[in-house]
């Protein structure tokens, strides 16, 4: 059985143009450098070049050579932009593009306005929207109060409630560590089913711990959480909604 | 690739090829170049180059069948002289067209289009619908059934110039 470099001499080109593929030219480099195989090949080429040469002598009938000089014998329909427009798969590519377009601009947005420590808000958002109270050890106070708790059972020093939120009352609470976060506090509040959470901050590239004050929101799978960081520490407020329905706690304080 | 009538001598060969007959082949090429001009007034897509030759060899296959038809694996084979180069040079055109229009398909249309020294070999394989090894096996088969025939003829001639007619 000819194997691939056989098979492929088989059917060489009889004029050699540039742009033929890779394995041809292997196959005829290779057959060129053994001698047996060199000179069977050069017979063939000299066999097919002098046939191709006696097909170009073909004459042209008379007749027909009159249809060659006429250039418009062949109308080239042009495809104008409209039928290109209205082809299928152009159709199909533009719908992709404009997805993943779409996707793109969000993902880039949503960095935009990203933090240091906003991955680990983003997974306790995911831990929210995954638990339940019952989880919870049951403990109905003012979510300011809970600083002190934090601080004299679990030694969290700085896991303060922000002035913002501190007049919510909780459901209940819980200390945990998470591979990524380390040590967590959670809280669940009564109003609007929210979720407070406590949780180390994440240093800059430069290796420090940069506070801001301001509040910065994260967003997931219909989760929102806004996030303020203080004195090396995280807070996240979180519930299910956007960040319209997260503002409006936000304001309370301003007023 | 567009077609303009630059490439339109190389279709007629190729129908000459194909049918060994100048009345078949000019019939075959002018049918297939109307067909192409009626598209193209239909405002169908503009046919290609490709579009020309794999028209034209189903035309020329018609005519052909009106004919006798070759049946496959019935000639002699030899190997590739080295001075087979020099008896091709005293063939005549018409000669190696009555020759490969003998030919069975797709035996024919594969040697017909390869000797046009016109297409690679992906265009090759996609005007005959086939693989490269099918292909091969064809056009290498040919070169030896042409040998056995240019030895055979040599021979009965006595290594003198051939005459068509």
């Amino acid at each position: 059985m000819p194997d691939k470099s056989d098979v492929l001499l088989g059917c060489a080109p009889i004029t050699e143009r540039p742009g033929i593929d890779r394995a041809m030219r292997m196959a005829i480099q290779g057959a060129r450098r053994v001698p047996r195989k060199a000179a069977t090949f050069s017979h063939q080429q000299a066999f097919d070049a002098a046939l191709a040469k006696v097909v170009r002598a073909i004459p042209v009938d008379e007749q027909i050579a009159e249809w060659f000089v006429n250039e418009n014998l062949i109308p080239v329909a042009r495809s104008g932009w409209k039928k290109i427009v209205r082809n299928p798969v152009v159709i199909a590519i533009a719908a992709a593009a404009l997805v993943i377009g779409g996707i793109v601009a969000y993902r880039v947005n949503e960095h935009l306005h990203d933090f240091p420590g906003a991955d680990k808000a983003r997974r306790l958002l995911a831990v929210g929207a995954s638990n339940r109270s019952v989880l919870l050890d049951p403990l109905q106070t003012e979510a300011g109060a809970l600083s002190d708790l934090f601080f004299l059972k679990h030694r969290l020093e700085h896991y303060d409630i922000p002035a913002e939120f501190a007049a919510f009352k909780t459901l209940g609470a819980r200390v945990f560590d998470d591979d990524e976060v380390r040590r967590v506090a959670q809280i669940w509040i009564n109003e609007k089913r929210m979720q407070f959470f406590l949780f180390p901050a994440e240093p800059n590239k430069k290796g420090q711990i940069e506070d801001f004050p301001d509040w910065r929101f994260v967003e997931l799978e219909g989760w929102t959480g806004v996030v303020t960081q203080r004195n090396g520490i995280c807070f996240m407020a979180m519930l299910r909604g956007t960040e319209k329905d997260l503002r409006p706690f936000l304001e309370k304080k301003k007023e | 690739m567009a077609v303009t009538t630059k490439n339109l001598p190389q279709l007629y060969r190729f129908c000459f090829l194909m049918t060994g007959d100048a009345a078949k082949a000019k019939q075959a090429f002018q049918d297939t170049v109307r067909e192409a001009a009626t598209q193209s007034a239909a405002d169908e897509p503009p046919p290609d180059r490709l579009w020309f030759f794999r028209e034209a060899r189903w035309r020329c296959v018609n005519l052909g069948e009106q004919g006798i038809q070759a049946e496959p694996g019935m000639l002699e084979e030899a190997d590739i002289s080295p001075t087979a180069s020099s008896q091709i040079q005293q063939l005549d055109p018409e000669q190696l067209a009555v020759w490969v229009s003998a030919a069975p398909e797709p035996q024919r249309s594969a040697l017909a289009l390869y000797y046009l020294d016109e297409f690679t070999l992906a265009e090759l394989l996609s005007l005959l619908e086939m693989k490269a090894p099918e292909l091969s096996e064809l056009i290498c088969s040919g070169r030896r059934q042409f040998q056995a025939w240019l030895d055979s003829t040599f021979a009965y001639y006595g290594g003198e110039p051939l005459d068509a007619g």
